[in-house]
């Protein structure tokens, strides 16, 4: 079925949809933005299989124009606001979207780049009349038919879009819905951009259960979420790994000990094994889901039960409901216990391909499988554990050295908030390990301290060379660390430096 | 007051917007709003407040009320360092 009508099949028209800056909006109001916006995109010559770009901060225009775009057939294309000038021209010049619903503050930095030919619609256009049919008629597409492009951010320079269809949101959002549980009751703040697959998620998943999404574009300022969590009894949370540090080790969160909150979802990287613990801690009420996936499986592909993050800390579990997850070996044989593979995947949810981009498809995705990249191994249960990406691994002295596991010891220090560990050439070692890392505010260590710290805990080949204090981490759009950009960078000064040269 | 205030646009200008022709906005302006903090900045913008201006500022208040203009943490910047006066005093 389509997607709009499915995400709005179960919802009750006086139940409330959204709660955001600007006030409470319900099920009905909802479609009725919906409604006017697919109105203004019909007027604009908006046909199935067209794309709408969509740029704008988490908001009533942004879910109206993105569901709008889906009622009509035609293809969602969401934009990072975070984007450079450059970047935004260079993805959108690849989507080449005919109509771009936008926030109007971006327009000034990015006029230059959207062609003239592209029509626009504002934030403030949203003025609904009370009509509350949908435009028809309406021509049906099939449900594997795209529905949305959702890009991703690649090791390469050119852009790179996923291709999301019908089948592949629905089949991935009734699996969340099944493990999360998720009823009409569940409220969650989002505060995860809907640009990237993981806050999409939490939008197709509450609004499929007839539940509610409270938006905050204010994380920068992570007191004012908190309080917008109590003050609206949020049930859910979502975060990547920099939005548990923060909250965990930069904010009163640990201490507020939230009785609303019942289900916490993390996802997006790997959050040290510390700082899950300190997570679980902060959440009296609530269970904390350890989750895996990737755009190219439309979001999730694995999650941890609660229950197990005891005996299983560490793993993101096994496959969600209708997707088979195994991880294989070269020989292409699944792995055995303790045995590094590569993690692969099948379902209804993954992807058919990269837009435009037949060799980076056919080297992904090969006979209907997900080959993530991913590297991982299992245990005796058949859990897995992420061991790293194929590229974080560095080569020390011989040994293949992850990252991953170099980053968690210095993060059990209480007073790091983060780290990022890379291998550097170096003529004794091969790759010498440097790490970078964010300490808490108003504290200050010494290298040696964090030196000392690995070398009782880690091997010597493990132990990093060098280790540079910075203010935050380069992140990406969609809130990943981007080493690339830590490779590129250089220190002015001593080891004790707090501020960071890029070139 | 507008000594600090001074300080706070030539740091934003230099360090934040990298930018050689000074703060462009006014005072008044969300910082916020304008783009001009992240959540990956506003680490840096609190310790040059505690490093330059010898104050302590605890997780909770980082709030909007206190950080979120050139006026809103000049006066923050105030009524810290006159807290910190009363302290020594008793």
């Amino acid at each position: 079925m389509n997607t709009a009508d499915f995400l709005f099949e179960k919802s009750a028209d006086q139940d409330t949809a959204l709660i955001t800056g600007k006030g409470r909006f319900t099920y009905e109001d909802l479609r009725g933005a919906c409604v006017q916006i697919a109105g203004e995109l019909i007027k604009h010559g908006i046909h199935p299989g067209d794309r709408v770009g969509i740029l704008g901060q988490n908001s009533l225009f942004w879910v109206a124009s993105y569901l709008a775009t889906l009622k009509l057939y035609a293809i969602a294309v969401p934009f990072a606001t975070t984007l450079t000038p450059d970047e935004f021209n260079a993805n959108f010049r690849f989507a080449n979207c005919r109509l771009l619903c936008m926030d109007r503050k971006f327009l000034q930095r990015l006029n230059p780049f959207i062609p003239s030919d592209t029509a626009l619609i504002f934030e403030d256009r949203l003025d609904w009349n009370g009509e509350k049919d949908w435009p028809s008629p309406i021509e049906p597409m099939d449900d594997h038919s795209d529905a949305a492009l959702m890009f991703t951010s690649g090791t390469t320079a050119r852009p790179r879009a996923v291709r999301i269809t019908h089948q592949n949101i629905q089949a991935n959002t009734k699996s969340i819905i099944e493990y999360l549980d998720l009823t009409s009751k569940d409220r969650i703040m989002a505060i995860l951009p809907f640009y990237y697959c993981f806050g999409t998620s939490l939008l197709h998943t509450h609004l499929r259960v007839g539940g509610s999404i409270v938006i905050s574009n204010t994380f920068t300022y992570p007191e004012t979420v908190l309080d917008m969590m109590e003050a609206t009894e949020c049930s859910g949370f979502a975060g990547v790994p920099s939005t548990y540090q923060t909250l965990l080790r930069n904010s009163t969160f640990p201490i507020r000990k939230m009785k609303c909150l019942r289900k916490v979802q993390q996802a997006g990287g790997k959050l040290q094994e510390i700082l899950i613990k300190e997570l679980v801690d902060a959440v009296p009420n609530g269970e904390v889901f350890v989750m895996y996936g990737q755009t190219e499986a439309t979001a999730r592909l694995s999650y941890l039960p609660p229950a197990l993050l005891e005996t299983k800390l560490g793993s993101i579990g096994k496959g969600i409901p209708g997707v088979t997850l195994k991880v294989m070996g070269e020989t292409g044989e699944e792995v055995a216990p303790g045995e590094v593979g590569e993690i692969v995947a099948w379902g209804d949810n993954i992807s058919p391909g990269y837009l435009d981009d037949p060799e980076a498809t056919a080297k992904k995705f090969i006979g209907g499988a997900l080959h993530t990249t991913d590297l991982a191994t299992v245990d005796e249960d058949s859990f897995i554990y992420v061991v790293d990406r194929k590229d974080d691994f560095i080569k020390s002295y011989g040994f293949r050295v992850s990252s991953q596991q170099i980053e968690a010891c210095i993060v059990e220090l209480p007073e790091v908030v983060t780290a990022a560990v890379i291998g550097e050439p170096d003529l004794v070692s091969g790759e010498a390990i440097k790490a970078f890392v964010v300490l808490k505010n108003g504290i200050s260590l010494k290298s040696t301290d964090i030196i000392a710290h690995c070398t009782q805990r880690l091997a010597r080949h493990m132990i990093p060379k060098e280790v540079i204090f910075i203010d935050h981490l380069p992140l990406n759009s969609n809130g990943k660390v981007m080493k690339t950009e830590l490779r590129k960078m250089t220190v002015g000064g001593t080891n004790e430096t707090r501020n960071l040269t890029k070139i | 007051m507008e000594d600090f205030r001074e300080t706070i646009r030539s740091y934003i200008a230099e360090s934040i917007l990298f930018s050689g022709k000074g703060f462009p906005y006014s005072d008044d302006v969300s910082f916020l709003e304008n783009g001009i903090i992240d959540s990956m900045n506003i680490m840096e913008i609190v310790m040059f407040a505690e490093e330059k201006f010898g104050i302590q500022i605890r997780d909770e208040e980082i709030i909007p009320d206190n950080l979120d203009s050139v006026n809103r943490l000049a006066e923050f910047i105030v009524r810290k360092k006159e807290a910190e006066l009363v302290k020594k005093q008793i």
